[in-house]
């Protein structure tokens, strides 16, 4: 669900729609909007599982801080979902413990 | 679910009772606590939890709040790629 019309943020001016690829499946985003919202606005609570207790995390403070809604984000691990901005095309993966650097197809191609 | 399986430090896992266990061990200082449970050690660098550790270290000492000095911080202060601090002039630039 998304707020179209905030009592008092006012009418919202959606981006362009985009999509993003999360776990090999595509996932519908407004370009520029945080991914966090965009997983949200698409049914998804589980961003990753911790590293000890493996237990399932999502959004908890929303504005960069706690670091909970990490995802592996284009090859990368620990990119806070909450505060970094959807691009079309974006391949976003469920984070397991502390993750691992992993290159995109996309990368191999710019290097060789 | 008890009080002391609450967790307290969400990116280490330390729950309230791993705490006030390492406290009663003797522990005195938020630089104690962080070393010897991890608590504030982890990727958010202790935003989240030290406020609570600093409450429940001053409540198992019996002090006030106010002589709970907070524990060492050190730059960068924020997540970042080494790239950033790579691409930075150096002095002799």
């Amino acid at each position: 669900m998304r707020v179209g019309d905030h009592p008092i943020l006012g009418k919202v001016e959606w981006g362009k729609k985009v999509t993003m690829i999360v776990d090999g499946h595509p996932v519908e985003a407004l370009e520029g909007e945080p991914i966090a919202t965009a997983l949200l606005a698409a049914g998804r609570r589980v961003f990753r599982y911790t590293t000890k207790l493996n237990e399932p995390r999502g959004v908890f403070c929303a504005l960069g801080r706690c670091t909970d809604c990490v995802m592996v984000v284009d090859g990368q691990p620990n990119v806070r979902t909450c505060v970094t901005p959807v691009r079309d095309g974006m391949v976003i993966e469920t984070q397991v413990g502390l993750g691992q650097w992993c290159y995109s197809k996309k990368a191999d191609k710019k290097d060789g | 679910m008890t009080d002391k399986d609450v967790i307290i430090c969400r990116c280490e896992e330390v729950t309230r009772g791993e705490i006030e266990e390492a406290i009663r061990l003797g522990l005195t200082t938020m630089n104690e606590v962080k070393r010897l449970t991890r608590a504030g050690l982890g990727l958010c660098q202790g935003k989240t939890c030290s406020r609570l550790v600093s409450d429940i270290l001053a409540r198992e000492t019996n002090r006030p709040l106010q002589d709970v000095k907070p524990s060492t911080c050190r730059p960068p202060t924020r997540v970042m790629p080494i790239g950033v601090l790579a691409s930075l002039p150096s002095d002799s630039e």
